[in-house]
């Protein structure tokens, strides 16, 4: 195995994290919602898969469970100050960010034991794994690398294929005309958020499987990376792979660059660091990405109701 | 949207109405007062029941926490240094917040401030008058910080960038900055922080008996600058008027982009300031736990509660650092992580926000 090939294979599963993240917040974001929370939420899922772990005989399908269940529990929270008290969604988050962080490593401190580890089982696709160069890349990874590609094309279907994406387009570029045309704009919402949330939980999930234990604050701003990467792919499902690819490569460059000869002479930190200065390029690169033209307004309806 | 008001109110609300008009001298009412102690005994029963989780109760937490933040002098003193810095890092947001511009990277621009003052103070001659190197240190951390606010601002005002994700992105490019510095730009042997500055850049000490330096008057005198600013300057009142309304101030010949530009490099040049306290007026050298204590983001709860009054910060500030300096002594008698302290600002920030006590206006979408 070249170390190019193995650069690629870990860049692969260091995007899951940030890829189910960001289709979560494809989801709220064209509901009309910023969830700057989003951080917070990956790192509460990393905790609970953390903790399902620990008390779950080690397994990491009762990890991953726990954390769907704790991002439905974050996506509820979040829903209900984002839509029903109309909170201002960046500040809000912002705090969602520092309670989760001071939750997390507060109980992590005395409920989970840092050595505690599972994995997510590989799955060797037969005949494509033996394709030369790229086989033992793209088709050698753990379950949630395909689950995620597959979500991908779930979330382009549901964001440009159903009503629920019709509805949502409307709720998040102009939601006193889709409420007028009879929609619930808040149920929508909260279905989004909750949704989206989950989605950041899961992918807290692999980012503790990856780590190999839960570290106090680890998530280190993939979170706010996903929220970057949804502009850079113009809320586009498939190019949110892409993009995904392109921060979990760069973060695996840390990891294997003094394999790969000349990258090994840059400094480690600026390794490290690298992810987030393509986020300023990428967000240069994509001036000419526009939010919908609601998101980060709460939405008042003109009736009460639900 | 305008609302009529409608002829008849159902029961509830007219109690409610009630209650909304009794209102008080300033503008205080009744009934926001009642939602602020609502907020408050919300938090605390969440806290509480969280403490009882964690194996500890609430009246032991209570105590441990009142004690190490002003059981006497000394620890008073600890409390009001980690407010000075919260001050600081509070101003760094509040200014930009004024004109809804989210300034959410204080936590970077405070960290390349003690990045730089290290860098500085290491290298000034030894002989260097204390009051000078001082002062050189401390401009240089302000303009440090700036530059690092810069990069959002100008992102913001050219290509109206998302200055929450370009001012996050430089927080987490400023603490590899600062773990570079630790292991390896100014190494201290095998302990985990940089280099200590030498005793000729450290900040005098203005308390006997207490370990408060001048950083405290730096912090509070920051504080009202920034209040003569946002109230008594053109430049305060174009930063508040794109706050309630960028395209009618823009009607009226402001400059968004400037006002942009102008509040991050302010609030970033205090967040550099928080730096600077933390380096010569507390610590001396910067140790690698030091995110952990996410003051550039408390900051931003500190600004919060204070409505983004400037005068208002100090008293928020000093309540908060109680708050992070009572962790400590919640830590040696509990063993609970120090970080306790920040479930509760955050919680409490949170309640403030649901029971809208903290809100911002926006425009309505609808009417475009």
């Amino acid at each position: 195995v070249s170390p190019v090939q193995t650069l690629f294979s870990l860049g692969i599963a260091l995007m899951v994290p940030m890829l189910f993240a960001a289709l979560g917040e494809v989801i709220i974001e064209k509901s009309g919602v910023l969830n700057v929370g989003i951080e917070g939420v990956l790192l509460v899922g990393a905790f609970a898969a953390a903790v399902g772990v620990n008390y779950g005989n080690g397994s990491i399908w009762v990890g991953l469970l726990v954390a769907i269940g704790a991002g439905v529990v974050c996506g509820i929270i979040l829903a209900l100050l984002y839509v029903r008290l109309g909170t201002d969604q960046i500040v809000t988050g912002i705090m969602f960010n520092i309670l989760a962080f001071g939750l997390t490593t507060t109980l992590a401190a005395k409920y989970v034991h840092a050595s505690e580890s599972a994995q997510f089982p590989d799955w060797h696709i037969p005949l494509l794994h033996d394709i030369p160069g790229v086989g033992n890349v793209l088709f050698d990874q753990d379950v949630l690398v395909y689950a995620s590609i597959v979500l991908a094309a779930l979330v382009f279907y549901l964001t440009r294929r159903t009503w629920f994406g019709l509805y949502s387009r409307a709720a998040s570029e102009f939601p006193r005309a889709a409420e007028s045309a009879g929609l619930n704009v808040w149920r929508l919402r909260y279905a989004a958020v909750i949704v989206g949330c989950v989605l950041a939980a899961v992918g807290g999930a692999e980012l503790f499987a990856n780590s190999g234990g839960f570290v106090a604050g680890y998530t280190n701003g993939r979170g706010f990376i996903a929220l970057a990467i949804v502009v850079l792919a113009r809320w586009n499902p498939f190019w949110v792979v892409a993009a995904s690819l392109l921060f979990g490569v760069a973060q695996a460059l840390q990891f294997e660059a003094d394999k790969l000869g000349f990258l090994g002479d840059i400094p480690s930190h600026v390794l490290v660091a690298l992810p987030y200065i393509l986020v300023l390029a990428a967000v240069v690169f994509a001036r000419g990405s526009r939010y919908p033209a609601a998101v980060g307004i709460p939405f008042r309806p003109t009736r009460s109701s639900t | 949207v305008t609302t009529g008001q409608p002829a008849a109110l159902p029961p509830r609300h007219r109690l409610e109405e009630r209650l909304r008009s009794l209102t008080l001298p300033r503008g205080i009412t009744l009934w926001s007062i009642l939602r602020v102690l609502a907020a408050l005994a919300a938090t605390l029963i969440i806290f509480a029941i969280l403490l009882q989780v964690l194996g500890t109760d609430f009246g032991t937490a209570f105590n441990a926490v009142t004690d190490s933040a002003f059981g006497n002098s000394f620890n008073l003193g600890q409390t009001l240094m980690i407010a000075s810095i919260l001050i600081a890092t509070g101003l760094a947001a509040a200014i930009p917040f004024r004109a809804q511009l989210w300034n959410v990277g204080g936590e970077g621009q405070m960290w390349f401030g003690a990045f730089v003052t290290i860098g500085i103070a290491l290298n000034l001659p030894k002989g260097m008058a204390p009051g000078l190197s001082v002062t050189i240190c401390v401009i240089a951390a302000m303009v440090a910080g700036a530059v690092w606010g810069l990069v959002p601002g100008i992102l913001k005002a050219t290509i109206n960038a998302n200055e929450v994700i370009t001012s996050l992105m430089m927080t987490f490019i400023a603490i590899e900055l600062g773990n570079w510095a630790i292991d390896t730009i100014w190494p201290q042997g095998a302990s985990n922080e940089t280099m200590s500055v030498p005793a000729n850049t450290l900040m005098p000490n203005i308390w006997t008996g207490t370990l408060v330096t001048w950083g405290l008057p730096l912090a509070v005198i920051a504080a009202i600058i920034a209040w003569a600013v946002m109230n008594r300057t053109k430049l305060g009142f174009e930063i508040r008027a794109v706050g309630l309304n960028p395209q009618s101030a823009r009607m009226n010949g402001m400059s968004v982009s400037k006002v942009a530009i102008v509040t991050f490099a302010l609030g970033g040049a205090f967040a550099g300031l928080a730096g600077a306290i933390f380096i010569l007026g507390i610590n001396s050298a910067l140790p690698s736990g030091f995110p952990l204590n996410n003051f550039g983001y408390l900051g931003i709860a500190v600004a919060l509660v204070a409505r983004l009054s400037p005068l208002w910060i100090i008293p928020s500030a000093v309540l908060f650092a109680a708050l992070r300096v009572g962790s400590d002594g919640l830590q040696a008698s509990t063993g609970l992580s120090t970080t306790v302290g920040q479930i509760l600002v955050a919680l409490f920030v949170i309640l403030l926000l649901g029971f809208r006590l903290i809100r911002f206006s926006y425009p309505e979408v609808a009417s475009r």
